[in-house]
């Protein structure tokens, strides 16, 4: 698997069970970035309640993600929240398996994506401001001040994403850390690739910057938590070619993932290097029992008696 | 044997280097079995147990740079001889350490791999009288030069493969965006 | 969260009434590569079998991404590019470069976890090897920096899955563990959280055993069908366990309606009828009177259980005795537990009669024998793993990457359970 989906594989499938057999079920689901669903029954088994609930949801209500979310889910909207979570929408499955297949398949899909569309929105809306300052210095010939308006998403502990638009970019920010001795190293090999393959091999991807531990400047004045050892800052520029209408869901997609994917890749390499240990340790090992004198060879003689000379 | 299998990839300063490993450790693996001076019917490795100084001999310490060198204690009934790695990185640095760790939590296979290495370097083995009863003295040399010679050999195809796989991640995840 | 790997991994999280996901441990690894790239590529390890060292000979390569589990190996390995292995064994992992890109698929694409933000419980069979378990947490600290991590015995979370039975009073984690799957049934006496290694019976008889049965039933009949779809299906839906099977097969001659039909649904061809019939209740009967099926393992499943118990300390048989616990599918016939526990209370009176009669008239206090069996017992393991995991205190006797760190994987896996027994109380 090189790529993580957007998808969550989980919901899918026990929403495609559930549509086919409703059935009573109080269910969790987890996902990336200390996100969690709950699919409940709370009535009975046609209604689904599914709720979720994810870290960065007080930053991105900031940006009206329930009425946005509502549009998108307007067909399973709910005034209701269940308590401990987010946002909740209720499904009928009755109604939905009467829908013909590709119908109930799109629906799956959709709810599937639950958590890309809630950390899509403070994208669309950097996305939106972009348009507007970009309108404004066609219009005008004159480049807008840029705006200080910075989308800001504390997505997990210490780890935030930071949106800037401007008139010719939008910037993503990036902050990580890393746990682990290990990580910290291997993440700035990757990260020193990853500024480096748009010089290289993909020149239209997005710019790459990255900072060790010293913020980037747009956000010095943001960081709540202390610069440490373990902090890196991964700036994108996305140019107006990713903005595009037909582009920007895509890029969206695409950059929510990124923490996630870089961490992934890191977690892999490392169980490479364990199966290459193990593989090593084995080759010693035969090296070493060859010491042991049980292992030797006896003297072979030739019929005649005579000894084979040793090498 | 050994030599000559691997003369193809060694640079000319480390054929001598390693020499000089073989014959110093050779000489220094001469040992006999000795009862301890101090606790009665027990045999110490005296090199760990530094107690009765007669039994001690000096170290040796072989050195191609300051990153990599070799230390061999000896003492009548073991000797210790602990191995730096060739290390000048970051990354190097955590490679090593990874991999000598793996290995010495595997110590109980290998016999002579001590649990840790004595301070100052990355990895130490200990050979008591008892392996050299029981094992090939000579075999036993074959593989610590074997070993010195793969390990610098594991790390920097280790560090290529961290370096290929990280360019792979980087332009797989930023193609598509075009 | 938490893991199970037996034969399939079962896996879920802490607090949900059914496992997330059940597949084979099987991965598929991409294998026509590793051929092609055997004779130019000798420097890396000349001994070892092909595919293992091309894969790692190769520095650019990415083959070790490329894989599937689960499910979508087997449908994988169906094309030639990939070949199919199964790194668990006899519920011991044997391929652990196999294991480790298993665990890495099943977290981050099935579970979608950031394995640094949770802790981990990972079951293993009894009498596992303390390396087995050294070589799991470095995998999971190493490779995963995973927060925190448990590794439990399976026979201990099936005692506590049994918790959730209202026969259960105390919640002890002493008892006696009946674990039936499909190729082996185990008797496990545990106390006190501790197994009790050298009393542990393996019986060759299980699920696979049953459906066997029932395929040469069905064939002695000349049935339509009798594949062993079919026969696991019957197996399922129709069997149940009686008390005496001389009176079950009059009570079938007399009430005809004890005979069912079942109709094989076939894609293609007219449906198909099959007859059941004293199947039923003898398939099952296999595990109280093995003589009917096999002719080479012909001790019955309660005396199996007297015997185990029998080997135990004498101070902890009575708890034994008091608490058999069932755990797996093929122990969820109906009325299995009381016919169970009937035999084996059987045989405790006999023998305290007899030992009475040889005291001269002293009384014994009797032994109390209980099976509880519970909604439970399919995932049995599984479902006493998520309600360990989601009790408050779980978290702090997992062994987390600190201690993982300061002590190294030898030290640190002293099992806990004692915390457990006493949390529980």
């Amino acid at each position: 698997m090189l790529q993580l989906q957007n998808e969550n594989l989980l919901i899918s499938k026990t929403l495609s069970e559930l549509i086919q057999s409703p059935q009573l079920v109080d269910r969790i689901i987890s996902d990336f970035d200390y996100t969690t669903f709950h699919l409940t029954t709370p009535q009975d088994e046609n209604n689904l309640l599914i709720s979720i609930t994810s870290k960065s949801f007080k930053d991105l209500s900031k940006y009206n993600a329930t009425n946005e979310l509502n549009v998108i889910y307007e067909e399973f909207k709910t005034d209701y929240i269940e308590p401990g979570y987010d946002y909740s929408i209720q499904l009928n499955l009755i109604e939905i398996s009467n829908k013909s297949q590709e119908e109930r398949d799109q629906i799956i899909k959709d709810i599937s994506l639950l958590k890309r569309h809630l950390l899509a929105i403070p994208f669309y809306h950097a996305f939106k401001v972009y348009n507007s300052l970009a309108e404004e210095y066609t219009n005008s010939g004159v480049e807008p001040e840029a705006t200080n308006e910075i989308f800001e998403i504390d997505y997990r502990d210490e780890e935030s994403i930071y949106i800037q638009p401007s008139f010719d970019r939008v910037t993503v920010i990036f902050s990580t850390i890393f746990k682990d001795e290990t990580d910290k190293v291997f993440g700035k090999v990757f990260l020193q690739e990853f500024v480096d393959a748009r010089k290289r091999a993909v020149q239209n991807a997005p710019q790459v910057l990255y900072s060790h531990k010293e913020p980037p400047l747009e956000i010095r004045n943001l960081i709540k938590f202390k610069a440490d050892e373990k902090k890196g800052y991964i700036t994108f520029v996305l140019f107006p070619r990713h903005l595009t209408v037909q582009k920007q869901d895509n890029t969206i997609s695409h950059i929510q993932l990124f923490r996630n994917y870089f961490h992934y890749h890191i977690k892999c390499s490392k169980a490479y290097m364990h199966s290459r240990m193990r593989f090593r340790v084995d080759q010693y090992l035969k090296v070493l029992n060859r010491a042991k004198p049980e292992n030797e060879e006896v003297a072979r003689k030739t019929a005649s008696g005579r000894r084979f000379l040793s090498t | 044997m050994v030599l000559t299998n691997s003369v193809l990839y060694q640079s000319q300063s480390l054929r001598p280097y390693l020499a000089t490993v073989r014959a110093s450790l050779q000489a220094s693996l001469c040992l006999e079995d000795f009862s301890s001076q101090l606790v009665e019917r027990h045999n110490r490795p005296e090199v760990e147990a530094r107690k009765t100084v007669e039994a001690l001999l000096n170290p040796i310490l072989i050195s191609r740079n300051e990153n990599e060198q070799i230390f061999i204690e000896t003492s009548v009934n073991s000797v210790r001889l602990s191995i730096k790695i060739k290390q000048v990185d970051d990354i190097e640095n955590i490679l090593v350490s990874k991999f000598t760790r793996f290995l010495m939590s595997r110590a109980e296979n290998f016999f002579i791999l001590r649990r840790t290495p004595i301070e100052g370097y990355d990895i130490s083995f200990l050979i008591t009288n008892f392996h050299t009863e029981k094992m090939l003295k000579h075999k036993l040399v074959d593989f610590i030069i074997e070993f010195m010679e793969d390990v610098d050999k594991e790390i920097s195809e280790m560090k290529l493969f961290l370096n290929a796989r990280a360019r792979f991640i980087a332009e797989a995840y930023l193609t598509p965006f075009d | 969260m938490s893991f199970t790997t037996t034969p399939a991994v079962v896996m879920g999280f802490a607090g949900n009434d059914s496992p997330s996901f059940v597949f084979p441990t099987a991965i598929a690894t991409r294998s026509s590569a590793a051929t092609k790239a055997a004779p130019n590529k000798p420097v890396f390890g000349s001994t070892s079998t092909s595919s293992q060292s091309n894969f790692l000979a190769s520095k650019r390569g990415t083959e070790d991404l490329d894989f599937f589990i689960g499910d979508e190996a087997i449908e994988a390995s169906n094309g030639q590019a990939y070949s199919l292995s199964y790194p668990i064994k006899h519920g011991q992992i044997e391929n652990w470069d196999h294991m480790e890109r298993f665990w890495e698929n099943s977290i981050f694409k099935y579970l979608r976890t950031e394995p640094e933000d949770h802790y981990f419980l990972l079951t293993e069979p009894p009498l596992n090897a303390p390396e087995n378990r050294e070589n799991t947490a470095e995998i999971m600290f190493e490779s995963f920096n995973c927060a925190g991590l448990y590794i439990a015995v399976q026979a201990v979370l099936a005692l506590a899955a049994s918790w959730s039975s209202s026969k259960v009073v105390d919640r002890s984690l002493t008892g006696t563990v009946i674990d039936s799957g499909d190729g082996v049934t185990h008797v496990i006496p545990v106390a006190e959280g501790y197994v009790i290694g050298s009393a542990i019976k393996n019986i060759p008889i299980a699920g696979r055993d049953i459906t066997l049965f029932i395929q040469s039933l069905l064939r002695d009949r000349g049935e339509q069908d009798t594949s062993l779809r079919t026969a696991e299906k019957i197996k399922q839906e129709f069997c149940y366990v009686v008390p005496d099977i001389v009176k079950e097969f009059n009570k079938f001659d007399r009430q005809p309606e004890k005979f069912a039909q079942y109709i094989v649904e076939t894609t293609r061809g007219p449906k198909k009828t099959v007859d059941v019939g004293y199947e039923r209740f003898l398939a099952p009967e296999i595990f109280f009177n093995p003589e009917i099926a096999s002719s080479d393992f012909l001790t019955p499943l309660p005396t199996v259980v007297d015997q185990v118990i029998q080997a135990t300390p004498i101070d902890v048989r009575k708890g034994l005795y008091r608490n058999i616990v069932l755990s797996g599918g093929s122990t969820m016939f109906k009325d299995f537990g009381r016919r169970l526990q009937r035999d084996i209370k059987t045989i405790v009176n006999d023998r305290i009669a007899a030992s009475e009669q040889l005291s001269g008239g002293t009384k014994s206090s009797g032994v109390q024998v209980e099976v509880i069996s519970h909604r439970r017992q399919r995932n049995a393991v599984w479902f006493g793993g998520s309600l360990l995991a989601q009790t408050s205190e779980f978290n702090s006797y997992c062994h987390t990457k600190q201690d993982y760190e300061e002590y190294g994987p030898k030290r640190s896996f002293k099992i806990k359970y004692k915390h457990l027994v006493d949390k529980s109380n």
